[in-house]
């Protein structure tokens, strides 16, 4: 020690206290910040490292001698970001964003398949559903086949004519942001014990599997599929992943394991956190497929179709076959 | 050793988010003025449509679902309503939030939105660590970082011109030690007598302005001499 000298006793002011420390206080919220922004050199790491130490010791006597002063509050403060600094596991940003498509996300995919294959049943069982009951009985559709969509295949066209004519932007647009608010719908009622997850599947389907076959009854099964081509399967694949993340959270409810049932949820949440970064911009691709390529007649369904069912391969293989590696 | 962060209540959470929920608005205005002009000539280059089309969902997408997650993520966790009233999400361990914690309490709004915040402010005011649905789950919280003044405890104005020749030597007047002795003193003067307080601040001017090589301070100076020299030291270090 030298000219701070040996640290204050017990007895001594606050203010004696502050005046021997403050500067390297000061002198650690300034590498702290630069942290965030930045980098160190090893030796700013280092000095990082016993200026923590010794802001955590003063911590300690601050709290016993000098308790609700400002002094204690600042030291609390630049103590905890400190640690958050010198013990976090990664640095964020694009990095991250790279590391959470390579390997987090098909690991966290494969390590839930049973979430995912109770999405995909639930969504499976009301396309059957609605699929069955409007092929069985016509009058079905009143109730599952919404009016706007029974009013055009009854005059013979699509209700999708004419829906991006106006501005196709903002259409997809909306559509992107309803498809995100369904999905993130879908998973937050994983908290519900995957009773609302379930529901919401099996509701999306029952009314796709209607719209499916009315359409087909009314002579436009080719138009429509044709429709759907392009951005169905992305859309589908999103819309199951954010169910998968959904179930894997009422998971945490159902069975907690060993853990008090928060900590359970807090730990996969980060699981479902990792699918849902694959969902949200899938959705968004496919919004915008939506919007631009699927009610375009320039493009035949063909190409649509190719289109459709070659992104949702590539969405699939990546998530079976990327993550090597176990994050973390 | 355990730390603590001051977490934020209800209050200052709600005013950060209509701050938020203000600038969105503002920014969504200029936006559909820009398009109102911008989409004639977008319509003219048929090229370009696409592009704009790609803009449009983005900026929805950004200003619905993506404008906390974006912020928390690139802004450290502060979004610029939570800068506005000094609020900050980290991790519950206080390490700054990632992508995929942020995505997972953002989108837990989908539950608490539509029944008008009922479940997030419920939780926020029953959990003991005032976390909304979308915290817990994410494990994360929102601290209130204040701003703390240090110079008030600086030593009281030492800037006394009749002293001013202290500055620069105060350093070599003290012993490791002595300036907190000296510090300590000043700062609880006020709780001795007139009368001890006197004494001692006459025999400590007049030890350390021998060291100065200066004649003692008059005895109503002594206490005005002893500020100038713990300022100059704290000034010198």
């Amino acid at each position: 020690m030298t000219a701070d000298g040996p640290g204050p006793s017990r007895a001594s002011g606050v203010g004696a206290f502050v005046r021997a420390r403050r500067t390297s206080w000061e002198r650690l919220a300034e590498l702290v910040s630069r942290v965030d922004s930045g980098r160190l050199s090893l030796d700013e790491v280092e000095e990082l490292d016993r200026l923590y130490r010794r802001a955590a010791g003063d911590l300690a006597r601050a709290r016993a001698a000098f308790p609700g002063t400002d002094a204690e509050g600042y030291l609390s403060q630049v103590a905890a970001r400190a640690y958050g600094a010198l013990y976090r596991r990664r640095r964020g940003g694009l990095g991250a964003a790279l590391r959470l498509a390579r390997d987090a996300a098909p690991a966290a995919f494969q390590a839930h398949l049973p979430a995912l294959g109770l999405a995909f049943a639930f969504l499976a069982a009301g396309l059957a559903g609605g699929a069955l009951a409007v092929a069985l009985d016509p009058l079905a559709a009143q109730a599952l086949v919404p009016p706007e969509v029974r009013d055009a295949v009854a005059a013979g066209h699509l209700w999708t004519e004419g829906l991006l004519s106006a501005a196709p932007g903002f259409t997809g647009s909306a559509i992107a942001h309803n498809n995100v608010s369904a999905s993130a719908l879908v998973f937050a009622l994983g908290l519900t014990f995957g009773a609302g997850t379930a529901w919401l599947l099996f509701a999306n389907g029952l009314l796709l599997g209607a719209v499916a076959v009315h359409c087909l009854r009314g002579g436009l099964g080719g138009p429509f599929f044709g429709f759907v081509a392009a951005h169905g399967p992305a859309e589908l694949s999103a819309f199951l992943l954010a169910g998968q993340a959904g179930f894997v959270l009422a998971g945490a409810l159902v069975d907690p394991g060993e853990w008090p049932r928060g900590a359970a949820l807090a730990a996969r949440g980060r699981e479902a956190a990792r699918l849902l970064a694959v969902a949200v911009p899938v959705l968004a691709l496919a919004a915008l497929l939506e919007a631009v390529i699927s009610a375009d007649a320039r493009f035949g369904a063909a190409v649509k179709g190719v289109a459709g069912l070659g992104l949702g391969a590539a969405l699939w293989a990546w998530l079976l076959s990327g993550g090597g590696r176990t994050p973390r | 050793m355990a730390l603590s962060l001051e977490v934020a209540g209800l209050g200052p959470r709600a005013l950060a988010a209509l701050v938020d929920a203000v600038i969105l608005f503002v920014c969504w205005v200029m936006g559909l003025v820009l398009y109102s002009v911008a989409g004639d000539l977008l319509r003219e280059v048929q090229a370009l449509s696409v592009a704009g089309q790609l803009a449009a969902v983005i900026a929805v997408l950004l200003s619905g679902w993506g404008w906390d997650v974006a912020w928390e993520v690139l802004g450290r966790g502060q979004t610029p309503g939570k800068r506005a009233l000094g609020l900050r999400v980290v991790r519950s361990d206080g390490a700054p939030v990632g992508l995929a914690e942020s995505l997972v309490r953002n989108l837990l709004r989908a539950v608490e939105v539509p029944l008008g915040y009922a479940p997030g402010v419920l939780a926020v005011a029953l959990s003991p660590r005032r976390q909304r649905l979308g915290d817990l789950v994410a494990g994360t919280l929102v601290v209130r970082e204040r701003r703390y003044d240090l110079s008030r405890y600086d030593p009281a104005a030492g800037a006394d011109p009749r002293f001013a020749s202290l500055r620069g030597r105060a350093g070599a007047l003290l012993a490791a030690g002595e300036f907190e002795r000296l510090a300590d003193f000043l700062d609880r003067r006020a709780e001795l007598d007139a009368a001890p307080r006197a004494r001692i601040a006459a025999l400590l001017s007049a030890a350390l302005s021998a060291r100065a090589g200066s004649p003692a301070p008059d005895r109503d100076l002594a206490e005005p001499f002893l500020e100038a020299l713990v300022a100059a030291y704290a000034e010198g270090r």
